[in-house]
Formats: structure tokens, sequence, C-alpha cells
């Protein structure tokens, strides 16, 4: 096989494991809670730079900063749903204030970030380090790790939706809040669930992300706006368009940007999203109801 | 008989909703004052030690208002939530300043082409995102923001200056005018502008087509049926809003000599958020207002580096979640209270979810 063709197909599924995993938070919070979660990409930046901090400065091995970071970014998300999110449901303005209210609260951690620690790049240590080579394509084993655990989320995320009491009741809640409420299960508390889960997957995201993008205060800016694309590439609030999606879009930009350049590859994202859109207005896997935004 | 009388009369004129005669809540003399002092404003703040830095604030209080207003013309009355206004006042910079830059054009002359081209852009625009909804629009106008972003650093040499933007246009001449002069001269243009673009999306916000937006962003599914052509709308709206915002642009390219690929950066679209948020979202004067307040604290608070951005990004959190009105309201009572030309009637209680329960409406 040739060389590009490897690189292509490896990066696309790297990739796109990636988008799918900052997807899949994003997509639930919005099928459950309808909240638009622009601060997602901070939330993936606060689990980084706790993991960061447990590495660095209690120098203890990244697989205890995993897990910290990831319950350090769901009690943030929880923190933030507590403050923010809750006192305006139900309310009229729900949508402009928690969108306006998320923006708000991701530049406001990034300014945090560049307070505690400062505006430089950081390194967090691969989770597994080590790489082979396949047709002179570097693959690095933490990239496997990224993949494997992208696709058993997915796995994890599913089961739980399908099978758990609080899976059943977020999914009650995102298909009828009234009814779900009529059936006592506790809205507000479940939208807090959520929420907490979508950011323990971001900060998963970032703690494993780290190593190939490094870390500073903006980096969760630009997974975030992929995710946002793969998550309405796929259809908003769907989990398996999620997954389908990241995989589509990562293979597409890859391949763009091995044989055209790596200028192409964003523009050929958008360009190929707004034709979804034209195409498809709800996604690959969208349900029809969009009306309430 | 007596009905002529009455109309004649004068004094016992009906009192009338704001939307349906909102000449009749301004008063002349608050205008006159206003655009009187505006004049003369330059004349006396240029004899004072800090006089020039204070009319350079005010110019770019004139042009960030421009911007905030056109932004919340589609974003607050339109409900669009299109994040690709800083796209369009780039577009209308980098129009005049390659017009100008390139081709050697005169200044005042390339700026006219500024908000044209920014209308043709907003079409292009509009015409895949505007049949969406909410989340959907942020996205897409995100992503022509990027592309654009994207544009003027890789696009050709003309465009991008080798990725940094444009970064030597000439910029207005008045004359031989210089220093002091020139600044004033400056401020009576950007104030033009100003006062332009607030009469004229005050003019659309009272027309039957800013009611029309209004109606689409409260209750969709009634205004369609009430035969509100919702897609035409919304693409008017925004060509008039991309049109200022281009102006604005255009001037600004040419007032800072240049047109950088910094403006893209994620905090401009949360300065201009921000000044909507303070200001009051959906309201008239909320831009303005909000306008004043961020470019006036950010003087002051421009010492504290970073710790500005965390306030800024918490205020504007707290308010939109504790104070989604903004801070226009209580300068509007006290208007109402002691400027109006006439007391305003108790507003009528319409949930904004149901307009076409209350029996007021029909």
């Amino acid at each position: 096989m040739s060389t590009q063709l490897v690189q292509a197909v490896w990066g696309g599924i790297l990739f796109g494991s990636v988008y799918g995993l900052m997807a899949l938070g994003l997509t639930l919070v919005w099928g459950a809670v309808r909240l638009l979660n622009l601060a997602h990409g901070a939330i993936f930046v606060v689990g980084s730079y706790i993991a960061y901090f447990v590495v660095s400065r209690l120098n203890l091995p990244i697989l205890v900063a995993l897990p910290i970071g990831v319950l350090g970014a769901a009690a943030f998300a929880y923190l933030m749903h507590l403050i923010f999110i809750r006192p305006v449901i139900g309310k009229p303005g729900f949508d402009n204030s928690t969108l306006i209210a998320t923006v708000g609260i991701s530049i406001a951690v990034s300014a945090a970030a560049i307070l505690i620690f400062n505006p430089e790049y950081k390194v967090i240590p691969p989770v597994i380090g080590g790489n082979f080579t396949v047709s002179n394509v570097q693959i690095t084993k933490q990239g496997l790790l990224v993949i494997a655990s992208s696709l058993a989320l997915f796995g994890l995320v599913y089961l739980f939706l399908t099978y758990t009491r609080l899976g059943m009741a977020i999914r009650a809640v995102s298909q009828q809040q009234e009814a779900a409420s009529l059936m006592s299960i506790p809205v507000v508390r479940t939208y807090g669930m959520v929420i907490a889960i979508s950011g323990a997957l971001a900060g998963l995201a970032g703690v494993l992300l780290s190593p190939f993008f490094f870390l500073n205060p903006n980096s969760g800016f630009n997974p975030m706006i992929q995710a946002l694309i793969v998550t309405i590439f796929g259809g908003l609030g769907s989990v398996r368009g999620a997954l389908v999606a990241g995989f589509v879009l990562g293979i597409f930009e890859s391949f763009v940007e091995v044989y055209y350049g790596v200028a192409w590859a964003q523009p050929g994202v958008f360009l190929l999203i707004i034709l979804m859109l034209i195409l498809r207005p709800n996604g690959l896997f969208g349900i029809g109801e969009v009306r309430r935004l | 008989m007596s009905a002529q009388v009455a109309a004649t009369a004068g004094a016992t004129r009906p009192p009338l909703d704001v939307a349906a005669a909102p000449w009749r809540r301004v008063s002349p003399y608050t205008v006159g004052g206003t655009a009187l002092l505006a004049l003369v404003l330059p004349l006396l703040l240029v004899r004072l030690n800090i006089g020039t830095y204070l009319i350079t604030l005010l110019i770019l209080f004139f042009v960030q208002a421009v911007v905030a207003q056109s932004w919340n013309l589609i974003m607050g009355y339109g409900g669009i939530y299109s994040f690709a206004q800083v796209a369009l006042f780039a577009v209308g910079g980098w129009t005049s300043g390659v017009l100008v830059h390139s081709l050697g054009w005169n200044p005042f002359f390339a700026i006219l082409f500024s908000p044209l081209v920014a209308v043709v852009a907003a079409l292009g625009i509009g015409l895949p995102t505007l049949r969406l909804r909410g989340v959907y629009v942020v996205l897409l106008t995100l992503a022509f923001h990027e592309l654009a972003r994207v544009f003027t650093v890789t696009g050709p040499r003309f465009i991008s200056g080798g990725g940094y933007g444009l970064v030597t246009v000439q910029t207005f001449q008045f004359g031989d005018a210089i220093g002091d002069q020139r600044t004033i001269y400056l401020y009576y243009v950007a104030a033009l502008m100003f006062a332009i673009a607030t009469f004229v999306i005050w003019r659309v916000i009272h027309s039957p087509l800013g009611v029309a937006m209004t109606a689409l962003r409260d209750s969709e599914t009634y205004a369609v049926s009430r035969g509100i052509n919702q897609f035409r709308v919304r693409i008017v709206v925004f060509a008039i809003s991309a049109f200022f915002t281009g102006l604005a642009g255009g001037y600004s390219t040419h007032y800072n000599g240049g047109i950088s690929t910094t403006i893209f950066d994620f905090p401009r679209i949360i300065d201009l958020l921000a000044m909507i948020v303070i200001g009051g979202w959906g309201t008239f004067g909320g831009p303005i207002l909000g306008a004043g307040i961020v470019i006036g604290l950010d003087q002051y608070l421009v010492a504290l580096g970073d710790y500005q951005t965390l306030i800024l990004g918490l205020a504007l959190a707290g308010i939109a979640v504790f104070a989604p009105q903004g801070l226009w309201p209580l300068i509007r009572r006290l208007y109402e209270n002691y400027l109006a030309p006439e007391p305003l009637k108790p507003a009528v209680e319409v949930s904004p979810a149901a307009p076409h329960d209350t029996t007021e409406e029909l």
C-alpha cells in the first residue's frame, strides 16, 4: 500500500474517533437538555489542565491523573449547570441565555487558565508511549488507545442509555419532558446528570488528546468546532449519528489533507457540511424535530 | 363634527402603542440636543489635555456601536444566531482595503463599495443558512467565519498580504489637515456613519419589516400562518445588517491604516457580544449603551490584563442568566419619565410563548 493511502486512512480514523469523542458529549446534552453547550471546549481544557497539574506539579503518573482530570471536568460541568443553567430551565429565553452564558464561561475559563498556568504550550505525557510503523507511517500506541476508548465509550453510552434506569430517564426527558416529569422523573436532576456525563466525556477527550495537540488555554476551541460540525452532520441528539459522522468527516478531512494539502482540509469540511445541510437539513440520523429552536 | 374638533384640538391625541407610532415616543429636543452635543463635542474636547485621546475613543465607540447595532438587529430582533458578523466586518474592511491598496483608489470612493460587497457576502451566507434554525445557524455562520479567516490568511497575496492582512493601507486624508484637525474630521465621518446607521436601524425596527421579523422571532408558526414570508424577511434584514457592518469595516480599515487577520480572533466576537448583552439584547438602545460601557470599561480594565477577560466572561454569563434584559431598561425608564413627549401606556402583559392567546392582540 502506498504511504499516502495508509497515512490518510490512519489519520482519518484517528481524527474520526477524536471528533466522535467530543461530539458524543455535545450531542447528549443537546438531545436531553436542548442546550447548545459552547463551553464544551472549555470543559475539555479544564480536564486537561487538571491532569497536567496532577502530572507535573504533584508528580503522579498519568494513569492517576486521567481519572482525576475526568472527574474534575465532570464536577466543573455540574457546577456550571448549578450556577448558570438551572436558574433558566423552563424560562422563555432559555436558548439565548444559555448560549451566551456558555460563551462567557468558555472565555472565562481560558482567561483563568492563562492566569493560573501561563499561555505557553504544555505537554501531557501519553498514557502509553511508543509507536510502530506501517509502510513508513508512524502509528502511535496512544492513537490506538484513543480509537479504542472512543469506540468503547460509544458502546458504553449506548448500553447506558438503553438499559439503565438513569439512561432510560435521560431518554424519556429528551423525548417528552412533560410526560417524563409526570412519570415522576426528576427532570432537573436528570439534566444535571447529563451535563456532568458530557463533561466527563469532554475531560477524557482532553486528557487523551493533549499529547497530540499540546495544551494551551484555547486548545479546546478547535475540537469543539469540529465536534459541532460532526454533531450537526450526524444529526443533533443522535448518538449513532455522532459516531458515523465522526468517522466520515475525519476520513474525508484526512484524505483532503493528504491529497490536496492542509489548507484545504477545513474549507473542504465546511463545504461538505453546507452541502449536507442543503440536502438533508436534519443530518444523517437526525429526527425531524428541530422546531424548538 | 365632534371628531373634527377632537382632531384639530391636538391635545387629546389617543395614546398609541410604541410599535404603532414610534416617532411619538421621541422628543425632538432630545434628538436635537444630542446632535448638537455630538457636533460641538470634539471642538470642546480638543482643548483638553487628553482631548485627542477622548475623541479617538469616541470614534472607536461609533464604529463598534454600528457593528453592535447591526448584530443586535439580526440576533436580538430577528432571533437569528449569526456569528458571521465579524466576518462581514472583515469583508467590508478588506474590500475597500484591497481597492485602495492594490488599485490605488481614493479611500472615500473605495469605502462606498465596502457595504455593497458585504451585502453580497451576506446574501451568499444567508442563502444556505437562513432557512435553518437556531444551532444550525450558529454552526454554519461560525463555519463561514472560519472560512473567511482561512481565506485571508492563505488566500492570494493581494488579500492575505503574506498572512498578516493588509498592513499599509492609505488612511483618510482631508486636504492637508493633520494632527488634531484631522482627528476632528475623522470624528465627524464616524459620527455621520453612526447617525445614519442608527436612524436606519431605528426605522427598520419600527417598520412593517421589523415587526414581521420580531413576530417571526416570537412565534414562527403564528407569523408564517399570518402570511409572513420567513425567508425573505430574514434575508432582507440580514442584508441591511451586513450593509452597515461592512461600512464600519471599511471605515475602520482606513482609520487604522490597515486590517489584520487578528480581527478574526475569538475575543473580538466576545467583545461585540458583551456589548449587546450588557446593554440589552433585542432592545434598540442596548447595543449603543453596551458599546459605550464596554469601551469605557476597557480603558480602566486594560491594566488588569487577563483578569479583564475573566471578568468580562463571568459578567456575560451572569447577565445573560440573571438579567437577560441588560441595562437598557433602566435608561429607558429614566427617558420615559423625564424626556419623552407623552407618558407611556402601561404595557400589555403578553407571554412570549403564546402571543395569540391574549385577547388584546385580536
